[in-house]
């Protein structure tokens, strides 16, 4: 019986994104074993590149318990700045940085009203985020979208050996993150936030301002995210966004890190590749976008469950 | 604090702070009438109660919601169903009681995740949000299909020389009162709203959050038909802006999203001044776009004046 | 003639976490009587009232009710059995009216089904004019006063036709005229033939209402006497004669060292008295007095956690104006030297399921700006692991698996790692073993043997006698007496604290 359930315990600390990854790649394999070759798996993780990029700001905002729905608000608006034309004499990096830049912005906005003017997370994220598309789609009424600079998408789709160039950077980019955590200041308070606020509170843990922190670094990998996504396509476009952040939600949830949970890079990571995987396997099986939704809220609930039964069974 | 200055500031504070809204809508109902001739029309007033009726459904179930110190975010994606099961080839005496049936399934998942699970309301009810919302493309992938001819009649003719979508709004706000104000099962809403002590004074917690998830359901999902009767069609997509509006419509009404504060006649206003925003920046010509931009201004707005005791969701 | 008892409780065990809170104690209630439960704090009157309200179930014995054996699972139960219980802390609703709490769970209705507001409120009425109280019963619970919303809990504990009448402290927030009042009411129960227990630190009011006194002691019963029997002294006599255990380490001679923390003025609230405390170098200062006088309210006002009235707080050469800042009063006061460690060390201290160097070092991450390289602090881990004797097979195990005694070391640990010259305390033994009791008294008064100083408060006053210097006695939220801790006994300290 003990040695039942403790092993019951051990399987619960692996996160759930890794048994998902296992299982999906073994249907995979067993579906189509053609697509297991390099070249093809890393067009579909390419896919996931600005999903795995929101991630690692949603990761932080969650573990800090808050939560970050803006993400595609920024990614309209940072859309709109490159493709509208607006921009179009101004060279590569003024624009990056203006785009990386908005971002901090929205996420200082957002980091101020949940952290400092302590308001609900959901409604401000949610607010903030219909704000932007409103003014997105007002800003581009009437105009079709233009085009996005050449620099973008040759970025894009450049391949080092095998590996495409986005999917290197989100990898750099997790490990970076994964280091900041893990060698910073910072990620100590992030990692007692997510553990205990009272707790962190009587440690000296400037708990309002890690969680203002938490929510301008999610704002940047939003916009950062922003930037790869443009540079998937040639032209501008308003649709996209909700889903991303559905997605990047539960992409969270499934790499084990829920509110009040040490934040926690890699296992997210391998609940965004879940995401890669789980759109071929569905497209595969010829599942449409409404099964793809189904899935997705599926996969949200349980793992949430699963976490409420193991908080329950401690 | 004069005596006048004390009904009106908090008349009874745990209906929270209705009065100001309200005086918000009245001048904004004194502006528009003098800014556009139109906006007195009987056309328009007529309009104003078509655009009002379904937020009030929504908005009702979500309020139940909120003073258990939940959250609703599902119940935008059960109006899309619901259109979506009434535009099916089928009579209304199959489609409205399978609509009903699903909208309670919905409320029930919710309330089973957030009390037995235990998982994070906001959490719970956004993945059955994609659940739903997927079920609802899956009915009806696009706009279309075409809703029974007395689902429609519902809608938009008249009784007793009254125009239908007054009638619903009446109903709505009758059956609203008595759950929330004028029962046992309302008062036991603010209860365990308003303290961790509610068990204590022998009341079942979690049969009456359950009980609420489903309520909010259901009132969705007659937001649904009345929609559906409507535009006369289904549409996957036509639920979509109600989670984000009954939740500004809720706060607006002086309801705090900590629960056990809140009102009926609150949330009404928080409708009507919501509808009437909308309506106003119809007449006046406004992008549809400013509008959302406008509706989430709103809502950051008032969440800003509620500041809570908890950082986070 | 013999007369049945109400309520027989025989036997009755009760231990939480290893510590047993309840060892083989009776209690008997008779109808028509009040009975007074008396005992320090930690005696274990609270556990066994509750017990007999059903929200602690006990490990054994047995519990009759009229006759009959019960065993109440929930408050409900207990309830339904007619034991009604006016506990100390504040159960009822702030969001609902008078009216509404004291009817919430049997609610009366009309033929329509709608709460029948106007019997609910006449009903309530009626309950509170019964207590001599004009209070509206529709206002809000949460637009009462503290008085007012003690005098409703009663009420609603009364109201609730029940046979037996369980009242905790129900005096500490009234003043002598709703005593009056309350007393009358009690008084009136007593000719119903129904039966209180009155559980109250008030020794006048004990001799004033009660006919009987059953006295506690670490959780066993001393004696049960009738009032007329006994005399203020020879109760407070019996309530204390605890054996000063040989856990405390020696007490150096007493200097007079330089004032390092002073504070003056302080009202916790606006009707309170001031009054001032001071701390010196190398000593360590305890706050006695009986449980929720203020000495909680006092030391987290220095914190920024309670928001004192007013009051100024000289720490070295800087002086603060009370109250801080909520959100970063620790802060400001680790920033010059004083660590506040927190009594719950669950809900408030540690990270559970953090590891033990996490929990350990976090307080001195907290010293840092957010990008600030993480020191990993290998030296002081180890040292604290050492000078601590934490039993841990890694630094990195997780603190939630260690046993309470080595949880509350790392706890102390943490603060004395920041290198504080103050540390301001609360119960720092709270449920551990008698081994690391022994431990963390000697740690303390090392610290303050090299230099540092120490303000704790606890609910045991024996700790406070055999580990401190110098204690304040706090009463009502203010001082009432000061007294070196080598001339205090638990008699002194009890009899100033129960002054009035």
């Amino acid at each position: 019986m003990t040695s039942r359930s403790s092993l019951f315990r051990a399987a619960l600390r692996i996160p759930p994104s890794c048994i998902v990854f296992v299982v999906l790649l073994v249907t995979l394999w067993v579906l189509r074993p053609n697509m297991m070759n390099p070249a093809i798996l890393g067009t579909f993780a390419r896919q996931v590149v600005p999903l795995g990029i929101v991630v690692l700001g949603q990761l932080l905002v969650i573990s800090s318990r808050s939560i970050d729905l803006s993400a595609g608000g920024i990614i309209l608006l940072v859309n709109y700045l490159i493709s509208s034309g607006l921009l179009y004499s101004w060279p590569l990096l003024p624009i990056v940085l203006l785009c990386l830049g908005v971002g901090l912005a929205v996420g200082l906005v957002n980091g101020l009203l949940v952290g400092k003017r302590r308001a609900s997370a959901v409604i401000v994220t949610l607010a903030i985020n219909i704000v932007l598309i409103g003014l997105v789609e007002y800003l581009a009424n009437g105009k079709p979208p233009g085009d996005v600079p050449a620099e973008f998408h040759a970025l894009y789709n450049l391949r080092f050996w095998t590996i495409p160039a986005p999917v290197m950077f989100w990898i750099a980019l997790a490990g970076i993150m994964s280091a900041f955590l893990g060698v910073s200041v910072f990620g100590r308070f992030v990692w007692s936030i997510g553990s205990n606020p009272t707790s962190a509170h009587f440690s000296g843990v400037p708990v309002e301002r890690t969680v203002v922190i938490a929510h301008v670094i999610s704002g940047l990998m939003s916009a950062v995210a922003a930037l790869v996504q443009t540079s998937s396509i040639a032209v501008g476009s308003v649709r996209f966004g909700p889903e991303l952040v559905m997605n990047s939600i539960a992409a969270t949830i499934l790499g084990g890190v829920v509110f009040g949970r040490p934040a926690e890079v890699w296992g997210p990571f391998v609940g965004v590749l879940c995401f890669a995987l789980l759109f071929v396997v569905m497209t595969t099986m010829g599942v449409q976008e409404p099964g793809k939704l189904i899935v997705q809220g599926l996969i949200i609930l349980l793992a949430a469950i699963f976490y409420g039964l193991r908080s329950k069974s401690n | 604090m004069s005596k006048v200055g004390q009904i009106f500031f908090r008349a009874n504070s745990r209906h929270g702070l209705w009065t100001i809204p309200l005086l918000v809508a009245i001048c904004c109902c004194a502006g528009l009438a003098a800014a556009t001739a139109d906006f007195v029309s009987r056309q328009n007033v007529l309009n104003l109660f078509a655009q009002a009726a379904p937020l009030i459904l929504v908005s009702i179930g979500q309020m139940i919601v909120i003073l258990v110190k939940g959250l609703d975010l599902s119940v935008g994606s059960v109006v899309s169903l619901t259109t979506g099961i009434l535009s099916l080839n089928a009579p209304v005496y199959v489609t409205v009681p399978a609509a009903m049936l699903m909208a309670a399934v919905v409320g029930l998942l919710n309330g089973v995740a957030v009390t037995r699970f235990r998982v994070h309301p906001i959490i719970a009810t956004l993945s059955i949000m994609g659940i739903t919302q997927g079920a609802a493309m899956f009915v009806r992938p696009s706009a279309g299909g075409t809703v029974a001819s007395e689902i429609v009649a519902l809608v938009s003719g008249q009784l007793f020389g009254i125009y239908m979508p007054v009638i619903w709004t009446i109903v709505a706000i009758l059956f609203g009162w008595k759950i929330v104000h004028a029962s046992r099962f309302g008062l036991h809403l603010f209860a365990i709203g308003g303290g961790e002590t509610a068990g204590t004074f022998g009341i079942a917690e979690r049969r009456n959050v359950l009980a609420a998830y489903v309520l909010s359901s259901c009132f969705a999902a007659a937001a649904g038909i009345f929609l559906a009767g409507r535009i006369a069609s289904g549409d996957p997509n036509i639920g979509t802006q109600y989670a984000v509006d009954s939740i500004t419509a809720v706060a607006l009404g002086g309801t705090q999203l900590a629960g056990g504060i809140g009102s009926l006649h609150g949330t009404l206003i928080g409708c009507g001044l919501l509808s009437l925003i909308a309506n106003g920046m119809n007449l006046l010509n406004v992008s549809a776009f400013i509008q959302t931009v406008v509706k989430g201004a709103i809502l950051l707005l008032v969440i800003a004046l509620q500041p809570r005791k908890n950082i986070g969701l | 003639m013999k007369i049945e008892p109400l309520v027989q409780m025989t036997s009755i065990s009760k231990s939480f976490g290893g510590v047993a809170a309840l060892d083989d104690v009776d209690f008997q209630l008779l109808p028509g009587s009040v009975h007074a439960l008396m005992g320090e704090n930690g005696a274990g009157k609270s556990t066994l009232m509750k017990i007999l309200a059903g929200v602690v179930q006990p490990d054994d014995g047995m519990i009759r009710k009229a006759g009959r054996t019960v065993r109440f699972a929930s408050p409900r139960e207990a309830l339904d059995a007619g034991i009604s219980t006016v506990f100390q802390e504040h159960s009822l609703l702030a969001n609902l009216s008078i009216a509404e709490n004291m009817c919430l769970g049997k609610e009366p209705l009309t033929v329509l089904g709608s709460v029948d507001v106007a019997v609910m409120e006449q009903n309530a009425r009626n309950t509170l004019r019964g207590l001599g109280l004009n209070l509206d019963p529709a206002t809000l619970v949460g637009n009462l006063s503290i008085a007012e919303r003690q005098f409703v809990e009663i009420a609603h504990g009364i109201s609730a036709n029940a046979d037996v009448i369980i009242l905790d402290e129900p005096s500490a927030a009234l003043n002598a005229a709703d005593v009056e009042i309350l007393n009358a009411q009690i008084l009136s129960l007593k000719q119903q033939e129904k039966a209180v227990v009155y559980i109250s630190h008030r020794m006048e009011e004990i001799f004033k209402i009660c006919d009987t006194i059953t006295v506690l002691k670490d959780g066993r019963n001393v004696d049960t006497v009738p009032v007329a029997a006994i005399t203020p002294k020879r109760l407070i006599a019996m309530m204390v004669g605890r054996e000063l255990a040989e856990l405390f380490p020696p007490r150096p001679p007493r200097r007079e060292g330089e004032v390092v923390l002073s504070i003056e003025g302080l009202r916790l609230t606006p009707d309170s008295a001031p009054c001032s405390i001071v701390l010196r170098r190398g000593e360590i200062v305890a706050l006695a007095g009986l449980e929720g006088q203020g000495q909680r309210e006092l030391v987290r006002s220095l914190v920024g956690r309670y928001a004192a009235h007013e009051g100024r707080v000289r720490i070295g050469s800087r002086e603060l104006a009370l109250p801080l800042p909520e959100d970063h009063g620790i802060r400001i006061l680790q920033a010059l030297g004083v660590s506040f460690v927190p009594e719950d060390r669950k809900l408030e201290g540690l990270f559970l399921e953090l590891s033990l160097a996490h929990n350990l070092t976090i307080g001195l991450h907290s010293q840092h700006f957010e990008l600030a390289p993480a020191g990993r602090h290998r030296d002081v881990i180890a040292n604290s692991i050492k000078s601590l004797s934490i039993k841990a097979a890694t630094p990195y195990t997780p603190v939630g698996t260690l046993s309470g005694g080595n949880q509350q070391k790392v706890l102390l640990g943490r603060y004395l790692a920041l290198g504080a010259d103050i540390l301001l305390i609360e119960e720092p033994t709270r449920g551990v073993d008698v081994g690391a009791k022994a431990e963390i008294y000697k740690l303390l008064r090392a610290y303050a043997n090299a230099g540092g100083s120490v303000v704790v408060l606890s609910r045991e006053t024996l700790e406070l006698i055999g580990l401190c210097d110098r204690l304040y006695v706090i009463h009502d939220k203010h001082v009432v007496a000061e007294m070196p801790a080598e001339q205090a006994t638990e008699h002194a300290i009890l009899e100033a604290a129960l002054h009035r």
